[in-house]
């Protein structure tokens, strides 16, 4: 008899989960931006909570703390943007006053005549004669606009995301505490402990994965820095190497992409800064690969610097950080990446740290259940 | 007519304290707290709401921190209802109970059973912890007084082995 109410229960309870899932499948596509502002605005939270709980101590007022917070972050990130924005547009100045427009032509053209000299025979079969070039530079400029309407798109979509999540953030600043005890007071007694522990474990995790995630950012920075200073060394005439570095830090926590974003400065201000010398144009990688204004070498430089920080730092820092084995944080961003791409690898680590977290306080609670 | 800026300035003086913090003031592991750390204090415990005769752990549960009585009468018992119950203590407002499990991962020792409706204010480890990297004085001002209560506990146990060991 009590076999046959459990199979019922078992019947009942993956119909009660199929419906679930078909629901949850049925409104995803409404609600996943959201979802996606909430889990941003939320690691922004536990990343200024510490800074506004503390201040709030010493000035007694949650709203003016959260204002000062915010407006110091803004201000640092204007400032870096800023600072940052003025250096390279000073530097692009120099280098229009440097250079014009017919020896930049001569630049390219003799740069295009040494690249293709330098390749192998059978690359150079497929080259384009010049009334195949019209047409396809009318195709290329095509390409271009359409590329530009949709950025702008992308840009405008993005600007929203961003001032949605800043807002969220600020909410939820001002109501972490609040929001966590109407959490808190709604779990049941008899549960109540063992929720509490598990919210706990949960923010603990989360905020060991963003320090760890911090250390990664930090890590890339400094070996960037180094990187181009050894580039220096060897002649490449970087500016803006401290700029760059950070750059470079801040990109890599975007998986994939985000290795590529901090590349393009470096291989900017080179370019800027070497055109019109001879012996940077001639340079060639490791003395086999033409590497023009240490274009190779730069892309090198962050391609080690990138398999240093993958392989070694990532798994045992951001691994230790959520307590997860390394294979299982490889298993987490390919998983991630499968599922939902780039946003999917950078959010993979923390979720697996989470339900990691569920998995053992249900397995807990299941073991003590009748103490409970 | 009142200045609105005089009346901000002295709008601490005629503050109403909650009974939460009028509870917390009882307790002995709060002593020599101010004001603004009874407030820290508030922020982060947890109000619970007991009906009479539910039980707010069982012996052996996983233990999680201690409980104090704001309003309402709890047992402290071990055995069940139905076999052998030695009630322990029968506490009240302002009493605390529960205090061990912010300092092991052992079960609970007994049962802690609402015998009217009860209002509780519950202080667990995460809080401690939570309240050691926020405010680590006042943290360390809890763990100095709760271990000297548990020292006293101790103390007078100790008085009571050795006079049940010369009775023999």
């Amino acid at each position: 008899m009590s076999d046959q109410k459990n199979y019922i229960q078992l019947i009942y309870r993956i119909i009660v989960g199929l419906i679930l899932v078909w629901f949850l499948s049925t409104i995803w596509p409404y609600i996943s931006n959201v979802i996606l502002m909430l889990v941003f605005a939320f690691l922004f939270t536990t990343i200024l909570l510490s800074s506004v709980d503390n201040l709030e101590r010493k000035i007694n007022n949650r709203g003016v703390s959260v204002l000062l917070v915010v407006i110091l972050l803004l201000g640092s990130i204007g400032g870096f943007l800023g600072s940052f924005i003025s250096q390279i547009s000073k530097q692009a100045i120099d280098f229009s006053k440097r250079v014009d427009k017919e020896t930049l032509t001569i630049e390219f053209a003799n740069l295009v005549e040494k690249f293709t000299s330098s390749l192998p025979n059978f690359l150079k079969t497929g080259q384009s004669s010049n009334e195949d070039f019209a047409s396809k530079l009318a195709e290329f400029t095509q390409t271009v606009l359409g590329s530009l309407a949709s950025m702008a798109g992308a840009v405008g979509n993005f600007m929203f995301l961003a001032t949605m999540i800043f807002i969220f953030t600020i909410i939820l600043l001002a109501e972490y505490h609040v929001f966590r005890k109407s959490l808190v007071s709604m779990i049941p007694n008899k549960y109540f402990e063992i929720g509490l522990k598990l919210i706990f474990n949960i923010e603990k995790s989360v905020s060991s994965y963003l320090k760890g995630q911090f250390l990664s950012a930090s890590s890339v920075a400094a070996m960037s820095i180094a990187g181009l200073i050894i580039l220096n060394l060897a002649g490449a005439n970087l500016t803006l190497i401290i700029f760059i570095g950070i750059i470079a830090g801040l990109s890599n926590l975007i998986p994939l992409i985000g290795p590529f974003v901090g590349m393009v400065p470096a291989i900017l201000i080179s370019f800027m800064n070497n055109i019109g010398n001879d012996a940077s144009t001639a340079h060639m990688l490791f003395g086999v690969l033409p590497s023009p204004f240490f274009i190779f070498d730069i892309i090198l430089m962050f391609l080690v610097v990138q398999q240093i920080e993958g392989n070694l730092i990532t798994p045992t820092l951001v691994g230790k950080s959520v307590g997860l084995h390394p294979m299982l944080v490889m298993i987490s961003l390919l998983i991630g990446g499968t599922l939902l791409g780039p946003l999917g690898m950078l959010f993979a680590v923390p979720a697996s740290g989470i339900i990691k977290v569920i998995v053992k306080e249900v397995a807990f609670v299941r073991q003590n259940a009748q103490y409970l | 007519m009142k200045s609105a800026k005089w009346e901000n300035i002295f709008k601490g003086w005629n503050r109403k304290e909650s009974n939460e913090i009028l509870t917390l003031k009882q307790v002995p592991v709060f002593k020599d707290f101010q004001y603004s750390d009874f407030r820290e204090l508030e922020n982060l415990m947890h109000k619970r709401e007991y009906k009479a005769g539910d039980y707010i752990f069982k012996n052996r549960a996983p233990g999680e921190g201690m409980y104090i009585i704001v309003k309402g009468n709890v047992k402290i018992t071990v055995g069940t209802r139905s076999k052998k119950e030695n009630v322990f203590a029968n506490l009240t407002d302002g009493e605390f109970f529960g205090e061990l499990a912010l300092f092991d991962d052992e079960p609970r020792s007994a049962n802690a059973i609402a015998t009217e409706n009860t209002q509780l204010l519950g202080f667990f480890t995460q809080d401690l912890m939570t309240l050691q990297e926020r405010n680590p004085v006042l943290g360390q001002k809890i763990l100095f007084n709760l271990g000297g209560l548990l020292g006293e506990r101790l103390r007078k146990t100790n008085a009571l082995l050795v006079k049940e060991q010369t009775k023999k």
